[in-house]
């Protein structure tokens, strides 16, 4: 029975066999990481406090067609295509989550809490979600997962004013928002960094192991 | 009969052919695949996975539905209703079984 469980979750795994999913999430890491860092050390009335919607937009048609050309020109032609069934409890599981997120994060600034931590704690807990998507499948991965929560943890005893001047350049801004500006700042781009090698990595071992489109026939 | 041997005997034989219980396994996991798909994760070569396919058409347990990607030809293919009826009916029985 065993291996019909294994059977039963190949295909989930197929769906990183590429790396691609990695290196969308690299892309989306590192892109919200240039949207924090811009409006927070360009000038007031710089125009990148007015494009941040803009560069998001485009962001996202950028991880959504690029990952779509990789899948339909790479994936699918060399080792082929798979339809997932959609589970309404995977979306109603994510925006709990993000509700529980987002409440966190405003009683922390209602009662004036070290919110910094919270990087931390949203660290640890994407560290274990790349670990269960993502190592489960290739076991190398979970030194990447372990390499995330570690880089999560050493990131909450970080000092206050480090955090707060990679928060924010301007003297106005909220000390509190500048320190979690800068612990979230730092988490994506080393995220990024982790999720970008990793999927190169995962590419390159599909490349070199998949032979080149082979016409299919039945 | 013994309640055990009975689950035995009621094992689907379509299904319980280990070529077909892979291709079965992996369609249930998903809304639809690819000939090739199916090729590249059970290692099977055309002429052996496209035959037991055949018999899980016949059973009514694969619909199979032929398209173009661009100028290519492509075979998808998805578990039916009575196709996942039929593998989760399969799994119980196997697991009273053992």
């Amino acid at each position: 029975m065993d291996q019909v469980g294994n059977l039963l979750a190949r295909p989930r795994q197929y769906h990183n066999i590429d790396g691609v999913g990695e290196l969308g999430g690299s892309a989306m890491c590192l892109g919200f990481a240039l949207l924090l860092w811009l409006p927070a050390h360009s000038p007031a009335g710089s125009v990148w406090h007015r494009v941040p919607v803009f560069v998001f937009a485009g962001l996202a048609l950028l991880i959504h067609y690029g990952t779509k050309a990789v899948k339909t020109r790479i994936t699918y032609p060399r080792t082929g295509f798979v339809e997932y069934r959609r589970r309404w409890h995977t979306s109603a599981i994510a925006a709990a989550l993000g509700a529980v997120a987002a409440a966190g994060l405003a009683a922390g600034f209602r009662r004036q809490l070290d919110i910094s931590m919270l990087a931390t704690v949203g660290g640890l807990v994407f560290a274990v979600a790349y670990g269960y998507h993502f190592a489960r499948a290739v076991h190398w991965k979970w030194a990447v997962a372990g390499a995330m929560a570690a880089v999560s943890l050493a990131i909450g005893f970080l000092p206050a004013d480090v955090l707060g001047a990679l928060g924010s350049d301007s003297p106005a801004a909220h000390p509190d928002r500048a320190r979690l500006g800068g612990a979230v700042l730092i988490s994506l781009l080393v995220y990024g960094t982790m999720l970008l090698v990793s999927g190169g990595i995962s590419l390159g071992h599909y490349l070199r192991h998949t032979q080149a489109p082979a016409q299919e026939e039945r | 009969m013994n309640p055990q041997i009975r689950s035995i005997a009621d094992l689907d034989r379509v299904i319980h052919e280990p070529g077909r219980l892979m291709i079965a396994a992996l369609l249930f996991a998903v809304r639809r695949a690819d000939f090739l798909y199916l090729q590249h994760e059970t290692g099977m070569n055309k002429g052996t996975l496209s035959s037991h396919l055949s018999r899980l058409e016949e059973a009514g347990y694969v619909a199979v539905t032929k398209t173009y990607r661009g100028k290519v030809p492509q075979t998808l293919l998805c578990l039916t209703g009575a196709g996942r009826k039929a593998f989760e009916q399969y799994r119980r029985n196997l697991k009273e079984a053992l």
